[in-house]
């Protein structure tokens, strides 16, 4: 048989955010079908309260869902050799090693090895950091990491690791690390599981989630919202030349076709002829999905551009003050009236405090695409009035939230249902560092 | 002739965003459909279409093979998601439909649309 004939790998997507469902990744181990399971648990922002919680305490600092996460996945996962491979880790791999590393020994499995990759946290190097634009005035850099690639959680896995949990690496190499030692040695066998990974990354975005079909359409009907609740996640079984069967697993809900491919394939890409991953620049002009079967899709034709001369850098900026974010409701006959007048009235208040910036609008009509939405066929029953200010201190905010409650006792009729977030403004900022300057090693736990 | 027929009549598409770059994705199923659009949103059109919201440049990229498109808006998220001003986080994963209800303008609509006449 041809090389390229067997999958060298079958590996699942089992989350595509911190907060993502646990029980889809539960179903993929289940199923028997994958030998890997990916997990991207780590935002960009999602960092930073990790940063934070290892400055406090130097034994945290990794996803605090870690245990919620693996508590039901791990002994399904162990029973089965299904190797995870997850940037639970966030601020703190090598502690997340040690967690996990306790937890498999509460849940009686001995001997298991975890490797915990560190490296990514380039806080000590910012002198070789470039970043794209300087950081200015107050601003107090929090943290800075560098997105790493497949290589050495492969290393990880060759060398025995049940568990694979780093910080901030590139979504798709979590993905395209189990397959890395298995392809041909070219270029467009990595790009193909790179792409891969790309698709994986999102969980249930490639199989049906966050996706309409076409109005005009009668191909395939939407989700139910039965099917939404129990959407199944993606697998994907990799060939050596990097070609992928892609799809869910059978008596799955889900959609997997060559539109939800399609849009999950150029989500968050730019040129997509030039899509840089730490492992390699990709180019998706070149890519092919073809229906192989219900929910079932080959993909094809991803090619390499050559390894990029740098790493990317998200580093993190917490400027003072914060942005509130507060909502007035009002209902019955005249509600959208009233909440005008609210809104009018509320902009000759926070007018008194000249330069803040504030934006104000009505939910239900125009605060999501503004002055872009489309007009009101009818009036709505009720309407939610929303100003969010940028506050330079606790009591500019303070002052605002006051602002919109005193709408109560001194606005139009019936202000009623306030609610009021207050957050941090943080900023992301991109830099990149040349990778010669990045040491990453392997921490290893065993339970 | 259809009358009011919406780019998301013949095109699905899905909102993304990295930094303060917003970026949409449109598809199509056939290339009938894919070329129309391409003719209907030239970049211009798009800046036009979402200038009363996002004071940006616009970037189109096509990809013929897979009937698709993106239009990429460099600065339309200034300060990246998170200090964003409008209720609640993540406004910008609504903001595919600045395209899908875009409406074709009927003078230009091709034969294959013509079905429902």
């Amino acid at each position: 048989m041809n090389k390229s004939q067997k999958p060298v790998t079958c590996i699942g997507s089992g989350a595509g955010f911190a907060g993502d469902r646990v029980d889809p990744a539960v179903a993929l181990v289940k199923s028997g079908l994958i030998d890997s399971l990916g997990l991207e648990c780590l935002a960009e922002r999602t960092l930073v309260p990790a940063i934070k919680l290892r400055k406090e305490n130097s034994k945290k600092g990794f996803d605090p869902r870690l245990r919620t996460r693996l508590t039901p996945l791990l002994p399904q996962a162990f029973q089965r050799n299904c190797r995870i491979i997850s940037n639970l880790g966030a601020a703190n791999p090598a502690c997340a090693g040690e967690e996990i590393a306790r937890l498999a020994n509460e849940l009686g499995f001995k001997k298991r090895r975890i490797a915990g990759m560190i490296g990514d946290d380039v806080m000590g190097l910012t002198q070789h950091i470039k970043w794209n634009k300087p950081i200015t005035g107050q601003a107090n850099l929090l943290g800075a990491h560098a997105y790493l690639g497949c290589k050495l959680m492969s290393k990880a896995l060759e060398e025995g690791a049940d568990v694979v949990v780093t910080g901030r690496v590139a979504d798709s190499a979590i993905f395209a690390a189990p397959a890395l030692a298995r392809l041909d040695n070219e270029g467009d066998a990595l790009a193909g599981a790179l792409t891969v990974g790309h698709l994986l990354e999102c969980g249930g975005q490639l199989t049906g989630g966050n996706y309409e079909p076409i109005a005009g359409s009668t191909k395939r009907p939407p989700l139910s919202a039965q099917e939404y609740a129990c959407l199944g996640y993606p697998l994907a079984k990799i060939f050596a030349d990097g070609h992928a069967q892609i799809g869910l697993a059978p008596d799955t809900p889900g959609i997997v076709d060559k539109l939800t491919c399609t849009l999950q394939l150029l989500y968050e890409v730019h040129n997509p002829t030039h899509y840089i991953t730490p492992d390699l620049i990709l180019d998706f002009s070149g890519v092919r999905f073809e229906q192989i079967g219900s929910n079932q899709i080959m993909m094809h034709g991803a090619r390499s551009k050559g390894a990029p001369p740098t790493l990317k850098v998200a580093g993190f900026v917490e400027h003072p003050g914060f942005t509130v974010d507060i909502e007035i409701g009002y209902a019955g006959t005249g509600a959208l009236m009233r909440a005008k007048f609210a809104a009018d009235v509320l902009r000759r208040r926070v007018s008194l405090w000249p330069g803040m910036e504030t934006q104000i609008d009505l939910v239900g009509v125009d605060s999501v695409l503004g002055k872009c939405s489309r007009d009101l066929r009818a009036d709505p029953v009720e309407v939610r009035v929303h100003i969010s200010a940028a506050c330079e201190d606790t009591f500019a905010a303070q002052s605002v939230e006051d602002e919109v409650y005193a709408l109560t006792l001194s606005g139009p009729a019936g202000g009623c249902s306030v609610r009021s977030e207050r957050r941090a403004r943080i900023e992301v900022l991109d830099g990149y560092i040349e990778p010669r300057w990045i040491q990453t090693e392997l921490i290893w736990s065993e339970s | 002739m259809s009358v009011g027929m919406r780019v998301g009549d013949i095109a699905t598409g899905r909102s993304g965003d990295k930094g303060d770059i917003l970026d949409l994705t449109l598809v199509s199923e056939t290339t009938e459909h894919y070329k129309l659009l391409l003719e209907q949103l030239s970049p211009q059109v798009v800046k036009e279409l979402v200038s009363p919201l996002l004071k940006t440049e616009v970037i189109r990229y096509e990809l013929e093979g897979l009937n698709a498109m993106k239009f990429v808006f460099p600065t339309a998220l200034p300060g990246g998601v998170y200090a964003s001003m409008h209720a609640g986080l993540h406004w910008q994963k609504a903001a595919i439909w600045l395209l899908l209800d875009h409406e074709l303008s009927a003078s230009k609509l091709g034969a294959p649309l013509d079905e429902s006449n």
